[in-house]
């Protein structure tokens, strides 16, 4: 998805994870053939990498990875803590986007792209069907937006997932798009969606 | 001349009226003085001629040197003191906390924010020594009404803070994981609780402290701890050393507790450093 600052791409996004609500229609989500069904109600199934992250400032790196999956315990399995097996594959995420060494750092000891690699790893580790992504690797480097968008793709590919993400870098989206939807700030009608790559 | 009317010349700066100059701050303190100023007069007025030199010289004979002759009581009532501080202070913790939850106007509705900040403004509107006054009418003359004294008191005050406290931070993280599949109590636990816990406590250390002074005073109207000894002491013809000896060894606890706890919160707030995580 991509267009001008300003046009509504993160409103649209908002929309779609259920944080704001459309002025005018609904948003339903079908998933495997199910019956349709608004974002309130397929949370567990929705990752969600926020413009603004939302990470829990006094917590550490890996206790941030691990609220990725809050939606599939119950809060006594929680609430002292989190199972050996569940911090090891959040560690081996950590692993792959480049961050294991900061496993134990607080998240305000980390950087803007320290953090950012935080949340996207929240969301892999949360492993949701649908992944909607606002600006994710707009603080990273060529080399980690590169490799971070090629594990999305990935994702996409092997496991079917649906990912829809917010860039405003048209190399980006030619590297790693299905489709392109671009934004126009001047009618909804002009919205226009291309075939990048499939 | 008004200025509203004057024509203004481009570029140049608009010049604001007297009434847009004056802020609420500058409002304030000017009241301040002139209240001052009348409160003044009060002081004139109702003065009485007294030899200060020989009141010295009576608080000197009559106060000192103190009796500690009494220290066994005194130990003993100090203890019930303090256990009447932690007490009122414990029950109280819990009772802001969720509260606080209800005080805060990020977390919960108009409605009951109005309601549940009125409520903790009558708390506090009454002091301790009114709020044992009455326990004291309700239980008697018991520590137990020392101990609800303290804890209606400080709930007026914990549930302010916590609620400030909550209001503090930014409640996006924990709807960000309510959106994403937590429960309301995981989104607390794990979106909000990680960056208000060193302030909750740093706050109810505080509140410890201050209870602490508290609890020797409410004993005065009969709810236990070392102020019913000085009361005792203070209705005795010859109790005035006595009443020295109390006194000083509340200065002692209570300055023996200040520092304790400072050091503490002092110790809390370097493991939690205050800077937010960039948006």
């Amino acid at each position: 998805m991509l267009g001008p600052s300003g046009v509504g791409k993160s409103s649209l996004l908002s929309c779609l994870c259920g944080s704001e609500k459309p002025t005018e229609g609904t948003v339903n989500f079908k998933i495997d053939n199910e019956e349709e069904r608004d974002p309130e109600s397929i949370s567990p199934h929705l990752g969600v990498i926020f413009q603004n992250l939302r990470l829990t400032a006094h917590a550490t790196v890996l206790d941030n990875v691990l609220y990725g999956r809050l939606g599939k315990y119950k809060l006594k399995e929680t609430l002292w803590g989190f199972s050996q097996k569940s911090r090891q594959e959040a560690y081996t995420i950590l692993e792959d986007l480049g961050i294991p060494h900061l496993a134990y750092k607080w998240m305000t000891q980390t950087s803007g792209g320290e953090q950012q690699r935080t949340a996207i790893a929240r969301t892999l580790f949360h492993d949701p069907k649908i992944i909607l992504a606002d600006e994710p690797v707009s603080n990273l480097d060529t080399y980690y937006a590169g490799r971070i968008l090629g594990l999305l793709r990935n994702k996409a590919m092997e496991e079917g997932k649906i990912i829809l993400c917010a860039l405003h870098d048209p190399q980006l989206i030619n590297r790693f798009a299905d489709l392109a939807l671009s934004l126009n700030p001047e009618h909804p009608e002009g919205w226009r969606l291309r075939k990048v790559h499939g | 001349m008004n200025p509203k009317t004057t024509p203004l010349k481009s570029g140049q700066l608009p010049v604001r009226r007297w009434h847009e100059r004056l802020n609420f701050l500058n409002v304030t303190v000017i009241l301040f003085l002139f209240l001052t100023i009348f409160a003044g007069k009060s002081m004139l007025t109702n003065n009485r001629p007294a030899d200060v030199a020989a009141g010295i010289r009576y608080f000197f004979n009559k106060f000192f040197p103190p009796d500690f002759s009494d220290w066994p009581i005194i130990f003993v009532s100090l203890g019930e003191t303090f256990q009447i501080a932690i007490i009122a202070t414990f029950i109280s913790i819990l009772l802001s906390l969720i509260i606080a939850l209800g005080a805060s106007r990020n977390i919960a509705p108009t409605w009951l924010v109005q309601t549940t900040r009125m409520f903790l403004n009558i708390t506090r509107t009454l002091p301790s020594l009114i709020w044992a006054f009455l326990f004291v009418i309700l239980f008697g003359a018991t520590p137990i009404a020392g101990v609800f004294a303290l804890t209606f008191y400080s709930l007026g005050y914990l549930g302010k803070f916590f609620s400030e406290t909550f209001e503090s931070v930014d409640v996006q993280v924990a709807r960000g994981l309510k959106l994403i599949g937590a429960s309301k109590m995981q989104a607390f636990r794990f979106g909000l609780w990680p960056n208000v816990k060193a302030q909750v406590w740093s706050h109810s250390l505080w509140m410890l402290e201050y209870n602490i002074r508290s609890a020797s005073i409410v004993g005065l109207v009969g709810a236990g701890g070392i102020g019913m000894e000085l009361n005792k002491a203070m209705d005795m013809a010859s109790g005035f050393q006595k009443v020295t000896a109390i006194l000083i060894c509340i200065l002692g606890i209570v300055i023996l507790l200040d520092l304790l706890s400072q050091a503490i919160r002092r110790w809390i707030t370097s493991k939690v450093s205050p800077k937010s995580i960039s948006e």
